[in-house]
């Protein structure tokens, strides 16, 4: 693993595998445009078409979470003047910080990507969505920097977890409660002020913009059935934490090493027992039914109470909840309630199935994915803990405290 | 015929619980009184209309009927 160069910011970022995303970080100043097309050359236009079919080849996926094609989000999305395309930098994961760290090594990529698309789409209506505050400065110098960047418009986001969603963060935009809609509309059909909008996750327009300056050929050099690299950030006790940008294909036990349960995709994530047999590899992850998400991977460190954690993130999950939806609303409390008790070992008998139900119930049942996002972290939780649980069942304790080792800190979610 | 499903916007529901009683066959409620389908698919027309039955009669209009695409 190679460390990129000094940073102001706290988040130490590495590379396994060629630099792209980080190339030329370190070396000079991400706001300058020139220093940027220094390291990445000219960006190429490509119309509708040909960026789709590159997209394609390329197997590029969102990266902000539900992995969708871009490729066929692109495709779906007409072209026109009344078309919006959106750069998501909210990054409402707290244990994530791909996107505000990207957004502050390298910035130019990711508004080349915002314009390659816009420009694909016969569209200037490009809206860049941030919510932390030292990555919406880096944008707004860089923009600054650039000629091609009049009509882009930086827009400040705020809330929590549930308000990064794509439709929330429309809403929010458009001045809106950053709440998801009810009604499953994609932003391709109607979005931003009911407008046809592509949106995304800062990364993917970061890649989009290396395809624009390099070529699918380039950028096919590295990876698996997705091509390319992507962004991790490595949690807790593994062998590196920061972030890492790391070629798709490359085993996850390169990443995290061996060791006990492994978070796998942050809080709306799967706990595994191991992952010395999984892939850095969204399609291979999916056939495992796992989710790379936004690309968090954790670990514990072995002097922290697991169920005091998995309850600490229950309870903020549960607080997260946008409050539209009353399964979520009601389940999410209730379920961290029955972590409170089985941590304090006053678990009614039966009282784990009833647990267990009350999960099983949340998936399917709200506006958005977050109820079946804290399901899953939660019962994947219950089931890589048992021995844990069992100490807790019989005990009331494990022996351990809980030392807040899964960070709940959303650092920029404040702009006053 | 085209096969429907029930579907709910849960941002509207408020746990009234009329459907349940209308289609206790396909809808059960949970303990907050929301509701839990356990047929969602219909797949004939009396079925059908029974659904679009409960559909309009939810209170908060929250209870639809989609055909499955």
């Amino acid at each position: 693993m190679t460390t990129t160069g000094a940073r102001p910011e706290a988040m130490p970022i590495a590379t396994i595998g060629p630099a792209r995303l980080f190339a030329g970080v370190g070396q000079g100043d991400p706001h300058s445009h020139d220093h940027h097309r220094r390291t990445h050359g000219e960006l190429s236009r490509i119309d509708k078409q040909g960026l789709v079919s590159a997209l394609a080849t390329v197997g590029l996926r969102g990266r902000g979470g539900a992995a969708f094609p871009v490729a066929d989000k692109l495709a779906a999305t007409p072209a026109g003047g009344a078309s919006e395309v959106v750069v998501n930098v909210s990054e409402g994961e707290p244990a994530s910080h791909k996107d505000r760290t990207l957004a502050q090594t390298a910035p130019h990529l990711v508004i080349d990507g915002a314009l390659t698309v816009a420009q694909s789409l016969r569209t200037r209506r490009v809206t860049i969505a941030v919510r932390d505050r030292g990555a919406a400065d880096v944008f707004s110098w860089a923009l600054a920097d650039r000629a091609d960047t009049r009509k882009v418009r930086l827009q400040a986001t705020s809330g929590g977890f549930v308000s990064g969603e794509a439709r929330a963060l429309l809403q929010s935009i458009a001045g809106m409660p950053a709440v998801p809609p009810g009604h499953r509309v994609l932003p391709t059909v109607s979005g931003l002020g009911g407008k046809p909008t592509f949106v995304s996750n800062a990364e993917t327009f970061a890649h989009i913009g290396l395809l624009a300056c390099h070529g699918v050929e380039w950028f096919g050099e590295v990876g698996a059935s997705e091509r390319g690299t992507t962004l991790v950030t490595l949690v807790g006790d593994l062998p590196h934490t920061g972030l890492v940008e790391a070629p798709h294909g490359i085993g996850l036990g390169e990443l995290a090493g061996t060791g006990g349960p492994t978070l796998i995709g942050g809080y709306h994530g799967t706990w595994v027992d191991r992952v010395d047999d999984l892939r850095l590899d969204r399609a291979h992850l999916h056939g495992r039914g796992l989710h790379l998400g936004a690309g968090v991977i954790a670990r514990l460190p072995q002097d922290t109470c697991a169920l005091g954690e998995v309850t600490r993130i229950a309870r903020w999950l549960a607080a997260e909840s946008s409050g539209q939806c009353g399964p979520c609303f009601f389940g999410l409390p209730a379920i961290a309630g029955d972590l409170d008790a089985l941590m304090a070992g006053r678990l009614p008998t039966r009282g784990l199935e009833h647990l267990r139900r009350r999960l099983d119930l949340l998936p399917g049942r709200g506006a958005c994915g977050h109820p079946d996002g804290a399901a899953m972290f939660i019962r994947t939780a219950l089931d890589v803990h048992q021995a844990e649980i069992a100490d807790h069942l019989a005990h009331g304790t494990c022996g351990r405290s809980c030392t807040g080792a899964l960070p709940l800190d959303t650092t920029g979610a404040n702009w006053s | 015929m085209t096969t429907s499903h029930l579907e709910i916007d849960w941002t509207r529901c408020d746990g009234h619980g009329l459907c349940s009683r209308l289609l206790p066959e396909r809808i059960d409620l949970d303990e907050w009184g929301f509701p839990v389908f356990t047929d969602g698919a219909m797949t004939n027309d009396d079925a059908l209309a029974a659904a679009l039955l409960a559909a309009r009669s939810c209170p908060a209009l929250a209870l639809r009927v989609r055909d499955t695409s």
